[in-house]
This record gives C-alpha cells, sequence and structure tokens, in this order.
C-alpha cells in the first residue's frame, strides 16, 4: 500500500494521500494542498459543494496521527488564495496537531507571512537540511536532492485493446522527487517520463512502481 | 385603414418589383393582422422574409396612419436569427421594403459582431426592427431596464426555428419568449421552419403552454418544393479507394471539373479541421486557383467571413470551401453548385446544403456527394432514397434544461431583479418546464442562493442575493460581469485569438492545440502556414512562415450521428446488398469490397444478426452490426460490454459508427458465452442501462456543457483579457466533486438525464434489441479485419467500462513516455 524508497541514505515513506514521511527526521513533506480554494469558488459564485472543502483537513488530520512526526513541512500552495473562512478551520487545526509547521512558499500563497508566523507556522522560501532541497518549484541546485511540488504530476498508463489510465503519480528524477498535489480540489498535470525516471502512481489507495518494467 | 387596404398596399410594393406574391405569404399576411402566433414552415430562399415582415410595417402603418409624417420611436420587432451570417440580408430586405413605403422605420443588427458603441448607441435608441442572436437576445434581458425596451414590441419572429428546436439554445428562446409574454402586451410570436417530422411540435414549444396562445395560433406551409439531384462522385479505380478515412483527398481531382463547369461552387465539409486541410490540397495541387478560391467557418475572424459573402454575391470567387457556417438561410444567388464531403449524416441537413444553390425555376438543385471512404458510397444510396421519398427526420426538445433555467434566472438577477412568485408561472408555462415540481423550482432558487440546499453557518458564498423585499439580485458587479461573458448554451474549448506580431486578426482557434505547440513551430489555419512566436494571455502571436508541410489546425467538436430514419434506409440498402442486388451505381460500384465482405465474413440480410472476431495486435476484436446509427449502437455497446463485465473482471475499450460497434479487450471474448446468456436480451434494459451508464464517461462528457451553462465553470473570454486563472477550473473536476459531497445536486443528475434523453435513446435501443432477438446470430471468427469492420477498429474516440480493478489493471499496463 506504502512505498519505502531511499535516497542517500536517508528513508522516506511514499504515502498514498500524496505526502511523504521522512523518518530520519520524523518530518512529513506535503505539497500543494490548495486550502481555500472551495471557498474562494464559491464566493465568486461557483457553487462547489461545500463539503469538498473540510476533506482537506480531514486527511491532513488522519496522516499526521498515522505517522506522529515532529514537523509538517508544506511544499508551497498551502493555501490557494486570499484569506477566507477556510483560514479559521486552518487555525484550529494547526492549534490540534502537535507538530510543528514550516511553509515553503508556493506562487499561490499570498496570505501574508507574519498570520503564519502568528499560529507559530515558520515560512521559508527554500530549505536545505543535510543535502535535501525543499522547494515549491522544482529547482536543481548541484550536490543537492530537490523535493518540490507546484507541478502536480500525473502519468499516462497504455495497455493491450487501447487502454488508457491517467493517474497522479510521485516523480522521480535522479536528483529531484516531486510530490502530487494532495488537495482534493486540484487536478493534475500529465507527463511524460524519460526511461531513468522512477514514477510511483496512486492508485485506489495503493503506491504503485509503475516504472519498473522499464528499469529491468 | 382596413385590412385590405393594408393588404393592397404590399400587393402594390411587389407588383412594382414585378414579383407576384404567394399564396402562403399572403396567408401568413391576414393571420398576422387578425392577431395571430404561429409557425410557417417555408423553405430558404421561398420569400419567408417577407412573409413576416411585411405585415409587421403593415401593422405599424395601421396603428400610425400619418406615418409619413410623423415616425413612432421604440422597438417594433425583433427577428432571431441562428447565425449572425444571416442578419445582413435580412436586414437589406426588411430596409428596402419599409423604405419603399416612405415609414422611416429603421432595421438594426445587434450580434457578437456588433461594435460596443453601435449597442451603446442602440441602447439610447432602439432600432424599429432589431435582428438578432438568441444569447443577444438573453444580453438584452441582462440590461436595466429591459422591460420599457420591449414594451412597445409588436412582433417576435423566430428564424430558422427547427435549427433552434432540438438545442439548449432553443430552451434560451423558449426562456426569452416567457418573460416577453408579460413584458410585451402586445406582441405576436412566430415561428419561421424548414421541413421537419415534428412540425406541430415545433410550434407548441415555440408558444408554450399558455392556452390563450395555443388557441389563437396557426400553422402555415408554402406549397414550394425544391426539386433535389443527387449525384455521387464514384471513384473511377474502386480498387485503390480506402475503406476509412474522413478526409476524402483521394478524390480531390473529381471535383475540379465540377467546379470549374459551375459560376460559384460551395464545398461543405464536416469539420473545421477538413475545411482547412482541402482549402489547403486544392490550392496545393491547382495553384491557378489562387486568389479564386476561399474558407469559411466559424472560427475565422468577422472581417474575413463577411469579405468571403460578399464576394460570394459578387461572383468573385469560383469556390468556397466551407463548415455548417454557411448552411444556413441567406441565398447566394452566384453558387450554382454544391458539393459535400463525408456523410451529412442527417437528411435535413443535406437538403438544407443543397438547397444553398440557385434554382433556375423549373430546374433541380444540383449536390455532389463525395465519399471518403468505401462504405460511404452506402449512404449516399441511402441519402438519394431519403430525398426522393421524403424522409424527414424530428427535432427533439430538451425537457427540464435546469443548466440553462439557472443562467437564466442569473440573467434577470443581474438586471431588473426578479421575485420568484412572478417568475415561477411563467416558467411553468414553457414547453420546456412544464413539468417542473414546486421543489426543482426551490433547488434552483436555493442553488443560486446559497450555492447548495443546506445554509452553512459561516458559508460565504455570494451569487444572487435576496432583498428584504424578496427582490432576488445580483449585487457585485464582478459577478454581474461574469456572468454575461458567460451568457449562451453553445459550449466550445477554451478559445485563443490568433493574431499576427504586428497586429491583425486571423481568427480563434481551441486552447488545446495551440497549447501542445512551441513557439518556433507550425501550423496551418486560415489557409495560411503560421509561426508561433509566443502566447500572451490567451492570444497566440504568430507571424507567416514559409516552411512547408505543417500541422494542421485541429478542432474538437462533436460527431453528428445517424438519424434513425436515416439508418432504417441505410440498413434497408445493405440488406437489398445481401440479396445481390447491386441495383444502385453506388451499390454497384461497391462490388469488389462486399465481395471480400462475403469471402472473409458474410453480408448480413434481413434476418441475421452479425458478430465478427479477430485478433490483431491491438488486443481481441469483437464486432457485432446491427446498422442502427451512432446513437443505439453507443448505447448498445456499453450495455453490452456492462453485462458482459459482470460474467467476470474484464476491460473493454469500445467504439461505434452508424453501421456497427465494437468491444476491444486484452482477452478473448467467447460470443458463445454471450449468447448462451441472452445477453441481448430486452428484460431489465433500464435497469442494466443506467448501471452502464455510471461505468462509462458518457454523463462525465455531458456534465462540461452543464457545467458551463449553468456558471459553475468560468471559461474566461478571448476579446477580455481578465485575471481569472484562479477562478479556472475544469468540469471534470467538478464531476468528482459533485459525486463524492453532493451526489443529488440536480445538475450533476440532469447529466445522466441527459445522456439517457437525447443520446441513449432507450425507445429506439429496445426496438433494436427486440429485432435481435428474432434475427439468426451468425458469429464468424475472422483471420483478420473485414471491409465492414475496418472503419470502426480504426476509430480513435473511445468509451471506455470495466469490472477489473484498477491496480490489476495497471501491472499489465506501461508507462507513456517521452517521444
Amino acid at each position: 500500500m506504502i512505498q519505502n524508497i531511499q535516497i542517500k541514505n536517508n528513508f522516506f515513506i511514499l504515502h498514498p494521500s500524496g505526502a511523504i514521511f521522512w523518518e530520519d527526521k520524523k518530518m512529513l513533506l506535503i505539497a500543494d494542498v490548495h486550502l481555500g480554494k472551495v471557498t474562494h469558488f464559491r464566493k465568486h459564485g461557483a457553487p462547489v459543494p461545500a463539503n469538498a472543502a473540510f476533506k482537506n483537513l480531514e486527511k491532513l488530520t488522519e496522516i499526521s496521527n498515522q505517522f506522529q512526526p515532529e514537523i509538517i513541512c508544506f511544499l508551497g500552495d498551502l493555501f490557494h488564495s486570499k484569506l477566507n473562512e477556510e483560514w479559521q478551520d486552518f487555525e484550529k487545526w494547526v492549534e490540534y496537531t502537535k507538530a510543528e509547521g514550516i511553509l515553503i512558499s508556493g506562487n499561490h500563497d499570498i496570505i501574508p507571512q507574519y498570520l503564519y508566523e502568528d499560529l507559530g507556522v515558520k515560512v521559508f522560501d527554500d530549505l536545505l537540511l543535510d543535502g535535501f532541497l525543499l522547494t515549491h518549484h522544482p529547482t536543481e541546485i548541484k550536490g543537492t536532492f530537490n523535493f518540490s511540488g507546484h507541478i502536480h504530476p500525473g502519468i499516462r498508463m497504455k495497455g493491450v485493446g487501447r487502454q488508457f489510465v491517467k493517474l497522479p503519480c510521485f516523480y522521480k528524477t535522479e536528483t529531484q522527487l516531486i510530490l502530487p498535489a494532495f488537495g482534493n480540489f486540484t487536478g493534475k498535470h500529465i507527463l511524460n517520463p524519460s526511461e531513468k525516471d522512477e514514477i510511483f502512481a496512486i492508485v485506489e489507495g495503493e503506491v504503485i512502481c509503475v516504472s519498473k518494467k522499464i528499469k529491468e | 385603414m382596413k385590412q385590405s387596404e393594408l393588404i393592397s398596399i404590399a400587393e402594390d410594393w411587389f407588383q412594382s418589383k414585378k414579383w407576384k406574391s404567394f399564396p402562403f405569404q399572403q396567408k401568413t399576411w391576414k393571420a398576422f393582422l387578425d392577431g395571430k402566433h404561429g409557425l410557417l414552415n417555408a423553405p430558404t430562399g421561398s420569400g419567408k422574409t417577407y412573409a413576416l415582415w411585411v405585415p409587421i410595417v403593415l401593422q405599424y402603418l395601421k396603428e400610425n396612419p400619418d406615418y409619413k409624417t410623423k415616425h413612432t420611436k421604440g422597438l417594433k420587432a425583433i427577428w432571431i436569427t441562428p447565425l449572425r451570417a444571416l442578419s445582413v440580408e435580412i436586414q437589406q430586405a426588411a430596409q428596402r421594403f419599409a423604405d419603399d413605403l416612405g415609414t422611416g422605420l429603421t432595421v438594426g443588427i445587434r450580434t457578437g459582431d456588433t461594435s460596443q458603441s453601435e449597442r451603446a448607441k442602440q441602447k439610447r435608441q432602439m432600432p424599429d426592427l432589431l435582428i438578432t442572436t438568441p444569447e443577444s437576445l438573453m444580453l438584452l434581458l441582462a440590461s436595466k431596464g429591459y422591460d420599457k425596451t420591449f414594451k412597445t414590441l409588436t412582433a417576435i419572429v423566430v428564424d430558422e426555428w427547427h435549427e433552434l428546436l432540438g438545442s439548449k439554445r432553443g430552451v434560451q428562446m423558449e426562456l426569452a419568449l416567457s418573460r416577453l409574454k408579460t413584458v410585451s402586451p402586445k406582441i405576436r410570436i412566430w415561428g419561421i421552419s424548414a421541413t421537419i417530422g415534428n412540425l406541430e411540435e415545433a410550434q407548441d414549444v415555440l408558444l408554450g403552454m399558455d392556452s390563450e396562445f395555443r388557441k389563437n395560433a396557426v400553422l402555415i406551409k408554402s406549397k414550394q418544393k425544391s426539386k433535389i439531384e443527387v449525384r455521387s462522385i464514384i471513384p473511377k479505380k474502386m480498387e485503390t479507394f480506402p475503406w476509412r478515412g474522413h478526409l476524402g483527398l483521394h478524390l480531390l481531382e473529381e471535383i475540379i471539373p465540377i467546379i470549374n463547369n459551375s459560376k460559384t461552387t460551395l464545398i461543405f465539409t464536416n469539420t473545421r479541421g477538413q475545411c482547412e486541410i482541402w482549402f489547403q490540397k486544392i490550392l496545393e495541387k491547382h495553384p491557378e486557383f489562387a486568389g479564386e478560391i476561399a474558407m469559411h467557418h466559424g472560427s475565422i475572424g468577422k472581417e474575413t467571413r463577411l469579405w468571403v459573402e460578399q464576394a460570394i454575391r459578387n461572383e468573385s470567387l469560383t469556390a468556397v470551401v466551407a463548415t455548417s457556417s454557411l448552411d444556413l438561410g441567406v441565398d447566394f444567388a452566384p453558387v450554382e453548385t454544391i458539393i459535400q464531403i463525408g456523410g451529412p449524416k442527417g437528411i435535413a441537413k443535406f437538403l438544407q446544403r443543397a438547397g444553398r444553390s440557385n434554382h433556375r425555376p423549373g430546374e433541380p438543385s444540383v449536390i455532389y456527394f463525395l465519399p471518403t471512404h468505401a462504405l460511404e458510397l452506402v449512404e449516399a444510396s441511402a441519402l438519394k432514397r431519403a430525398v426522393k421519398e421524403e424522409v424527414v427526420e424530428d427535432r427533439i426538445p430538451y425537457l427540464l434544461s435546469f443548466d440553462v433555467l439557472i443562467q437564466y434566472l442569473v440573467t434577470l438577477a443581474i438586471s431588473n431583479g426578479f421575485f420568484p412568485k412572478e417568475i415561477f408561472p411563467e416558467i411553468k408555462n414553457t414547453f420546456c418546464f412544464q413539468g417542473i415540481t414546486e421543489e426543482q423550482w426551490n433547488w434552483c432558487l436555493n442553488f443560486i442562493t446559497l450555492g447548495s440546499q443546506s445554509l452553512q453557518a459561516y458559508d460565504e458564498y455570494k451569487k444572487v442575493e435576496i432583498t428584504d423585499e424578496g427582490l432576488f439580485k445580483v449585487e457585485s458587479r464582478q459577478i454581474a460581469m461574469m456572468h454575461r461573458l458567460s451568457i449562451g448554451t453553445i459550449v466550445s474549448d477554451s478559445m485563443m485569438l490568433v493574431k499576427y506580431v504586428s497586429g491583425g486578426f486571423i481568427g480563434t482557434i481551441e486552447e488545446w492545440f495551440i497549447s501542445k505547440m512551441k513557439p518556433g513551430d507550425t501550423f496551418v489555419f486560415a489557409g495560411r502556414t503560421l509561426e508561433l512566436v509566443r502566447i500572451r494571455q490567451m492570444m497566440a502571436q504568430v507571424r507567416k512562415s514559409s516552411k512547408k508541410s505543417a500541422k494542421v489546425v485541429s478542432f474538437m467538436g462533436g460527431r453528428l450521428p445517424l438519424s434513425s430514419q436515416m439508418s432504417k434506409i441505410l440498413r434497408e440498402e445493405l440488406q437489398s446488398e445481401a440479396d445481390h442486388k447491386r441495383n444502385t451505381p453506388e451499390l454497384k460500384a461497391l462490388s469488389h469490397i462486399f465481395d471480400r465482405q462475403e469471402r472473409e465474413s458474410i453480408v448480413p440480410g434481413e434476418n441475421e444478426f452479425l458478430i465478427e472476431t479477430f485478433k490483431t495486435r491491438e488486443g481481441y476484436h469483437a464486432l457485432f452490426y446491427p446498422f442502427e446509427g451512432r446513437f443505439v449502437h453507443e448505447a448498445m455497446s456499453s450495455l453490452l460490454a456492462y453485462r458482459i463485465s459482470l460474467l467476470s473482471p474484464i476491460t473493454f475499450s469500445l467504439a461505434y459508427n452508424d453501421y456497427g460497434f465494437e468491444l476491444l479487450s486484452d482477452q478473448f471474448l467467447d460470443i458463445q458465452n454471450v449468447i448462451d446468456n441472452n445477453l441481448f436480451s430486452s428484460k431489465y434494459l433500464f435497469d442494466d442501462l443506467q448501471k452502464s451508464l455510471n461505468a462509462t464517461e458518457l454523463a462525465r462528457r455531458k456534465f462540461r456543457d452543464i457545467a458551463v451553462i449553468s456558471g459553475m465553470v468560468f471559461q474566461g473570454y478571448p476579446n477580455k483579457v481578465i485575471k481569472t486563472k484562479h477562478l479556472q477550473s475544469n468540469s471534470q473536476l467538478l464531476f468528482d466533486v459533485f459525486r463524492d459531497y453532493e451526489p443529488d445536486n440536480l445538475l450533476y443528475l440532469q447529466a445522466y438525464r441527459e445522456t439517457f434523453e437525447h443520446q441513449l435513446e432507450e425507445g429506439r435501443l429496445r426496438l433494436a434489441l427486440e429485432r435481435i432477438n428474432s434475427q439468426k446470430i451468425i458469429w464468424k471468427q475472422c483471420e483478420k479485419p473485414t471491409p465492414f469492420s475496418f472503419p470502426i477498429i480504426t476509430d480513435r474516440l473511445r468509451e471506455k467500462l470495466s469490472s477489473e480493478k484498477l491496480a490489476d489493471r495497471i501491472k499489465k499496463m506501461t508507462l507513456q513516455l517521452m517521444k
């Protein structure tokens, strides 16, 4: 159901929710939650079901209960829009959760930094930890391994009988790993991997490595 | 003035033009002057404009006896036309009559092409006759004080009503009329329709359920018949003619003599992409036509379109390659010949196109049919019979289209605002919403005010607000503006403007096409080779390129299904083939294909139902040939796939055309098993069909239009660059969210209902299954694809259905890599 991978002698768990648990640091990495998006749409007259808004925080709660992380690091686009009512739910959630919060700022994160800091969430443009570079946009810096979001990566699978399926995925190259979007109202962007890339697709609650066949 | 005096004014005018009025025109004049509503059934080019414009003017003369000296201001009549290309013609005809009588009446046009300044001028002072489209009429209802604008209205004429009837634009029209009935107390409602199977129903839909309007209405039919001659272009060498394809370029040379022998030729294609390619190829092979042929389709800039239309009238063009953008209405007198490329799929459409050519009295209109693949010749043969036997199709009106209703309610809310108790009876009186319940009505009101049914304590949903007096009103200017930009029921992909870097607008193309290109890539559009320079805010900037060969711009866009009438005739043509009659030139030409089909399989006779199976690199193919038309095949294939998938886990990819359908799988399918389990049974049909619907993506696709029309997806607009990226979502995402969080949403449910009512045609499916059950099933296990199977198995637009676990399927699949 999950996938364990090892990068630079560190151990990571890829979870079907789209999150990664960095075992050595007891840190959860989560990209592109896009909180507030549902409410933002509703505020502008697009009646997306309001219930969809709660699901993201429920998912966050579930996953932090499961891994009991010390740090939760959001790799950008935590909040989709300007402040709206979903912020208050987020505040409650931060109060409730025991872990320390970190936000790597993304292009959607336009909420003033001090509001996060008031909640005890630290905000960075990027973060370098033991040779691991945490960013929102995929970034290559020599000698580092990059974790990022932003792309909402997906892939296309092809089978006999003209079968096609598109799936969200963890997209890993030699120097970086792009996380799928964690938020439930986000969509995905289909990429065409090269033969060297490792792809971990999310399939009905399972993380499956779909690039293995190529490597063999 | 007495009626007879008024009519003699019109007759005198006709005489002064050396014309003679037709009986249907006189009938219409009298009925109109008697205060009646009605539907006029008359073909294009028969003088239908004067049938209704004349009495509108006469009515004005009657009410304003001193009309020569004093002009009474205010809108008198609205003329609705489905295509903006038609408006100029109508304006000229109408203005001529008004001027010759010295009435001082003015005729104006208001469509998407009308300039901002012209609109503003109209707002200050409406012309006496306004020619407009359903969408522009809706926009008028979206402006403050529309009730005053429409108060003086004496008539609304809906031209080409048959075109609007079977679409959501028709629903839009019904709603607009329901409002006009109240705000324009003197209104007469008239429609003009070409011949369709359900004319009486068409009239009922137009007039709505009010008995007052229905009682006081007439249906007038013109006796004029247009004679049409269909000629097939039969390939000289049938052996090398392809079995599949949709372009038809193999026969390009055959049309050259036709073009050369005729004053002006219109060449109709079925899609814009095909139109671009044909234009390109004709010029490539015959550069001598440069400057003498042109192209016309809906995505080309307005100026070019108008120029082409004018050039046809001036006889300065030899040929025009066009799509349905030139289908309707206007008569281009110099057009002598029509060429139809590929099956038109419907008889009415074919007749309409045929009617575009100039008919000299007594001489028939000539239309050439150019097949794009071999079996299409059967269609040609069927079309000829349909024309001879005067078969016409029905246009099925939409029922309970909540998406259009929601759009309409918001429209009213951004102009004057509305009181539900005033609007509900109007809605209930339309044909479309005659069955709406109080509960559904309240749901719609909640939807536009609360965004759902239960109010969240701190919800920020904002669209329509309710004032203390109970008036439903939009207060936000941004919401009002976004709504105005989204009015309409024709949903297309997100469009992008194409402009030269130096300025100069070329046209619009779908965003998905351009999104696949990089700067420096070239493509062919509007007959020119262009190089993409950059994309800037929904605008593709290009420059001319001299590079050869490039991608020709393509457009999504639906395929037209064969109508039921047409497929019946088609089936009969083929069955005559099983008896080896080959009694038409088209069927004769197909001899070798039928021979090959006989060799490898069979040509099924009247009492036979053919199933073929074979294996290729792609997997295991199973083909079924009911010859019932695309819609029935679509439904039957998903029904059958669903029933088979219950027997054991299996995944299918489905394809269908007008002749049959295919179930493609990575597993062998034992047809004996299908027969033994009685899977063609019409028992539990409704239930199984619904379940198969859930298993496929048909409803999901329908939902796209619904989401856009009801304002859930804001598309932005090509010519207004507004930052809306943060508000863009796609309907697919929304569909999932509704399925997971609000499955009882009426709009979500509407997607399923529409698929059911307008696409699957349960009734026809049931009859087809019963027919199959009375037939002998013949299962042929073939070595390789047969001639009949070829066009189907090569179809790339596919539906899928699976009962396997996704994870199991993934394990059998491979990752699509970079090319």
